[in-house]
């Protein structure tokens, strides 16, 4: 490949020496932009003896303007900028969709950016495995940043003793439920999935959208099964099981997982439609509170305390299943993560800059009152800080959690996490048999994992 | 199937009594009038959606009005970077424009006037690429993009939607140019004119119809290109206005109302330009192929 | 046919600067495209060559391919069927409206929307009654409550309503096409039609239809392309979902090579694409010469 992209570049520059040539009017738009490759247009501006002028791309998946980690963002950056004047530091906000995209393009062509997003485990692994990540463990050993996260956080995020990336969130999975429509109601929270089937029923008979969900991401019914299963198998590990070929799909608790589900399905719990939901749109309609429940990470707490339907809102763990699990077992989802780029020009320029970021993050974020879920500790007393009951609240369940599973995409290589996602998904429009739904994960499995 | 429906609609025409004519005129009238609400509505949709509050989006009907135009959703959606993405989808849309105009009548011309033996076999090169999605060739464009240093420029749109533009532009103008009286150019070269004032002077201006079918299919299919434009461009200051439509659309979820006018903000200059210059497009639409 | 005959400099300078930039940019990437799809690659690291394993995987493997192929066929059958219809709504314009161009021009509004915009009208359109769905609305308003359902969810229906959108989409753009032909064909020949008895729709039949062939031409290749591409519309509304029902062979590509991370897969889609393109390309022309020999 890399020859075949020599070849082509030749051939390219020919070509476009020729066709420049040909249409003047069409090259002006270059000029004077800085590109993220700028450092040939910077390095040969009047050469002092200070440090010269560098520019970091930051690809970030934080464009919205009204998400407080934004705000936060560029809060730092601006500050980092008027610190180091010849530092200028490039935003490049995408979606997480089109970060995805365009990651997985860059790293085709070996042209990350000096900042980039991967997520923990299985899906940052390629990138590991291309030699496309900058190992950070002489950075964080600087200014004690190491030590600022949670155990044992960083080595979802470590692969043979070097980390690689440093994660801004670490959640778990919750079910948030609007208190006064469970009041309407008459239903409590339930203790076990038997109960929950019994309230979606009373919420439905009276009603009342029992549970939202933005299920045309995918990914969003996976995290609730994957939940169920984490219950089913009576505790953690399944997936690893599977991947060191102890356990194969077929196991019983996979299929007691899947009929779990799809009671909840058949029992009405979600929105009509849910498949053409996106995240978002599921969550708004918890948020605007058209909907009694909603299983999330609670990296949703923020979005929540700031709609409409706050102070109505509480949170409780996943009940059990036929008696199974533990709730202290939650579905663990160490956040998104900040990783540089091994080929970046300013390496050590952009490691200052990350580390310092990373060392600041979490008291602004607490200022912010974004520091639910976040990766690293915070000292501070939220309650004094004006944090509301519901953050409170998550915050409590922090410190109940008793390990637990991270999400399937993380755990298994993408070919296989795509079949599954599908599979999941194809249980909101028909009813599948559960011996089925085993089949079809474990043919994925095998031909992924020749 | 059009032989069908015209023979199966013989029927009112060949009766046409006075009355009767009038009875299927009004129909007629009718049908097309029903036409217009269907198709105009979703711009009016969008319109009253933009002027709401996020209560009256989530609660109320299709239909309704907005109880007070909130225009804060306006200036909401104006507090990003609108403007500067506009300008920059002005730029790059400009240019790709005129740069597919000049280069395809060129080949164009060539292709159906000169007497050469590859003619036809460059003409089926571009038929062949007529039909091929751009996104197809994400991956080997960045490789090509990153080795010739134009990442992160416009360049690096304005390239593609160029070259993708081409196959059909070339189609079209070809079929066209075929159709122009020979005695033209005869005349001209007998008063000493020679090729390339032969094509400014007298191929381009009767060629303007058929351009400006050029312009409208090229302008509909990079307008709302997003997929390139978040995946070439980094620098905020070069981004495009389908890619800010995209990331606001998708992150904006607190504030309906802002997507909306963000939306509206988004598609104004093209419905303005288009209602403008309406007649011309439908004089000039496929006016080349048809005497092709 | 071809009248000037100029030296080979002049040739170059007419067709190079078109013919680089295309081959460049769009044929030497295709080409990159088909090979990739020889390579067992991720779209990162390490790529081995495995022949045409990728192929037998998708033609004889690979239960979302060949359902994927009939949607993205049915998708363009859907769209040429809908020529016609515009045909008919041009002729219409043209006999019975004094001034059509305001119409015609509203008619061809949706074309300029952007993809966005349509997909969020349409999901609120086809959203189940109790989220506010309008059609489901209407046709429960209207005593139709059985007819209601979830247009975009259910995996027997969710594509014919993405076809429909495309259609009402595009139906003004395929009008504006067949309109502009009807006006170009000269007058005088209707003059001397009338003279010789054909009026009204004998008319069209022996006249119009003939004289726009060229017309048919260009709307058909638009409306396979249309449909070859409608990716955007179908991430947007559905993304493939659920569960594939809604896939075309373009968001099969995009899945495998971009979610799946199997890029050399990918790609050999991508190559089936292309050969797809060539087929269609050529069979148009075939009929279409057929059809203009017959009728001049």
């Amino acid at each position: 490949m890399a020859k075949m992209s020599k070849l082509l570049s030749l051939v390219m520059a020919g070509t476009l020496a020729l066709s420049l040539t040909a249409c003047g009017g069409g090259s002006k738009s270059d000029e004077g932009s800085t590109s993220s490759n700028a450092s040939g247009t910077s390095s040969n501006t009047t050469e002092t003896p200070k440090e010269k002028n560098i520019t970091i791309t930051f690809q970030n998946i934080y464009p919205d303007p009204t998400d407080p980690k934004n705000k936060l963002m560029n809060k730092l950056v601006k500050q980092y900028e008027t610190d180091h004047p010849n530092v200028k530091i490039e935003l490049d906000s995408l979606n997480t969709d089109q970060q995805k995209l365009k990651l997985k393009t860059q790293a085709a062509s070996k042209e990350v950016p000096d900042i980039t997003v991967v997520n923990p485990a299985a899906q940052m692994q390629p990138f590991v495995d291309a030699k496309l990540l900058a190992p950070l463990n002489d950075m964080l050993d600087q200014n004690g940043l190491k030590d600022t996260f949670q155990d044992g956080l960083l080595d979802w995020y470590s692969f043979d003793g070097n980390t690689y990336a440093l994660p801004d969130g670490n959640n778990i999975a919750v079910v948030y439920y609007n208190k006064e429509l469970f009041d309407q109601a008459g239903v409590k929270v339930p203790t076990t999935f038997e109960e929950m089937l019994d309230v979606v029923k009373t919420l439905k008979s009276k009603g009342i959208q029992p549970m939202a969900i933005g299920e045309k991401d995918s990914w969003t019914g996976s995290f609730l099964f994957m939940n169920m299963l984490l219950r089913t198998n009576n505790g953690p590990g399944f997936l690893k099981d599977v991947l060191e070929k102890k356990k194969t799909f077929d196991d019983p608790a996979f299929k007691e997982a899947v009929d779990a589900f799809e009671n909840l399905v058949q029992a009405g719990a979600f929105q009509e439609g849910a498949t053409s939901f996106d995240y978002n749109a599921g969550e708004n309609l918890f948020k605007t509170g058209k909907a009694a429940m909603y299983f999330m990470g609670t990296w949703a707490t923020g979005g929540i305390e700031t709609s409409s339907v706050n102070g109505k809102v509480g949170v409780f763990k996943f009940p059990t299943i036929n008696g199974k699990g533990n709730p202290d077992e939650f579905m663990l989802a160490p956040g998104s993560a900040f990783a540089i780029s091994a080929d970046s020009k300013h390496l050590e320029e952009t490691k200052a800059f990350l580390n310092w970021f990373m060392t600041n993050f979490p008291k602004e974020a607490f200022d912010a009152k974004g520091a639910v879920g976040i990766g690293q500790k915070v000292d501070g007393d939220f309650k004094a800080a004006g944090y509301s009951d519901m953050a409170m609240e998550v915050l409590n369940l922090f410190k109940e959690v008793k390990g637990g599973d991270l999400a399937f995409d993380n755990t298994m290589n993408p070919g296989t996490a795509q079949v599954h996602l599908t599979s999941i998904q194809n249980l909101f429009a028909q009813k599948k048999d559960a011996a089925d739904v085993a089949k079809e994960h474990q043919a994925a499995f095998e031909a992924n994992n020749k | 199937m059009s032989t069908s429906t015209a023979v199966s609609l013989n029927k009112p025409a060949t009766a046409a009594g006075r009355g009767r004519y009038s009875i299927a005129k009004t129909i007629v009238i009718v049908f097309l009038s029903i036409l217009v609400v269907t198709q105009v509505y979703p711009l009016l949709w969008l319109i009253l959606y933009s002027l709401k509050t996020n209560e009256e989006i989530l609660s109320g009907s299709f239909f309704a009005l907005p109880h007070a135009p909130q225009w804060s959703n306006y200036s909401a959606a104006l507090e990003g970077n609108y403007f500067r993405y506009l300008l920059n989808s002005l730029f790059v849309t400009s240019v790709t424009m005129l740069t597919v105009i000049l280069l395809s009548s060129l080949c164009a011309y060539a292709i159906s006037r000169f007497r050469w033996r590859y003619g036809q076999v460059v003409m089926l090169l571009f038929l062949v690429g007529m039909m091929i999605p751009m996104q197809a060739t994400l991956l080997p464009l960045m490789i090509i993009f990153k080795n010739i240093h134009v990442l992160n420029t416009h360049l690096s749109l304005i390239l593609p939607y160029v070259a993708f533009s081409m196959p059909i532009a070339v189609f079209i103008l070809s079929g066209f140019m075929k159709t122009i009286p020979h005695e033209i150019e005869e005349s001209a070269v007998m008063d000493g004119a020679n090729i390339g004032r032969i094509f400014r002077s007298i191929i381009l201006p009767v060629s303007v119809p058929p351009v400006m079918t050029v312009c409208i299919l090229t302008f509909i299919n990079i307008w709302n290109e997003y997929i390139l434009a978040a995946t070439f461009i980094s620098s905020e200051k070069l981004k495009t206005l389908p890619f800010g439509v995209n990331s606001f659309v998708s992150q904006y979820s607190v504030n309906y109302g802002a997507i909306g006018a963000f939306l509206v903000l988004g598609a104004l200059p093209v419905i303005i330009v288009y209602f403008l210059l309406a007649d011309k497009i439908t004089q000039g639409m496929v006016a080349g192929a048809v005497k092709g | 046919m071809n009248v000037l005959k100029v030296s080979r400099l002049t040739i170059a300078a007419f067709v190079l600067p078109c013919l680089i930039i295309y081959v460049g940019i769009v044929f030497v990437p295709i080409m990159v495209s088909m090979y990739s799809g020889l390579l067992d690659w991720n779209g990162i690291g390490e790529s081995k060559f495995i022949g045409l394993d990728n192929f037998r995987n998708l033609f004889f493997h690979d239960p979302v391919f060949w359902p994927s192929v009939r949607r993205t066929l049915m998708f363009s059958v859907f769209s040429m069927a809908e020529i016609p219809i515009a045909l008919l709504v041009a002729i219409l314009l043209k006999r019975y409206i004094r001034r059509p161009n305001f119409l015609v021009s509203s008619y061809f509004l949706p074309v300029i929307l952007s993809v966005v915009v349509v997909g969020q009208l349409w999901k609120t359109i086809y959203n189940p009654a109790s989220m506010g769905g309008m059609l489901n609305q209407v046709l429960e308003a209207i005593g139709l409550g059985s007819w209601a359902h979830a247009w975009l969810t259910e995996p027997s229906v969710a594509m014919y309503s993405l076809y429909f959108v495309a259609l009402w989409q595009y139906l003004g753009y395929h009008t504006l096409i067949q309109y502009t032909g009807i006006l170009n064909v000269p007058e005088e020949i209707y003059e001397a039609a009338k003279i010789d008895g054909a009026d009204g729709f004998a008319a069209d039949r022996y006249i119009t239809f003939p004289n726009i062939i060229p017309i048919f031409k260009i709307s058909i290749v638009l409306a396979f392309i249309g449909s070859l591409q409608a990716f955007d519309m179908v991430m947007v509304m559905t993304g493939g979902g659920p569960a594939h029902a809604t896939d075309v062979i373009s968001t099969h590509m995009y899945n495998m090579s971009f979610l799946s991370m199997k890029y050399g897969y990918g790609s050999s889609i991508a190559a089936f694409l292309v050969i797809l393109c060539l087929v269609a390309t050529f069979l148009i022309n075939l009929i279409f010469n057929k059809l203009e020999k017959r009728f001049s």
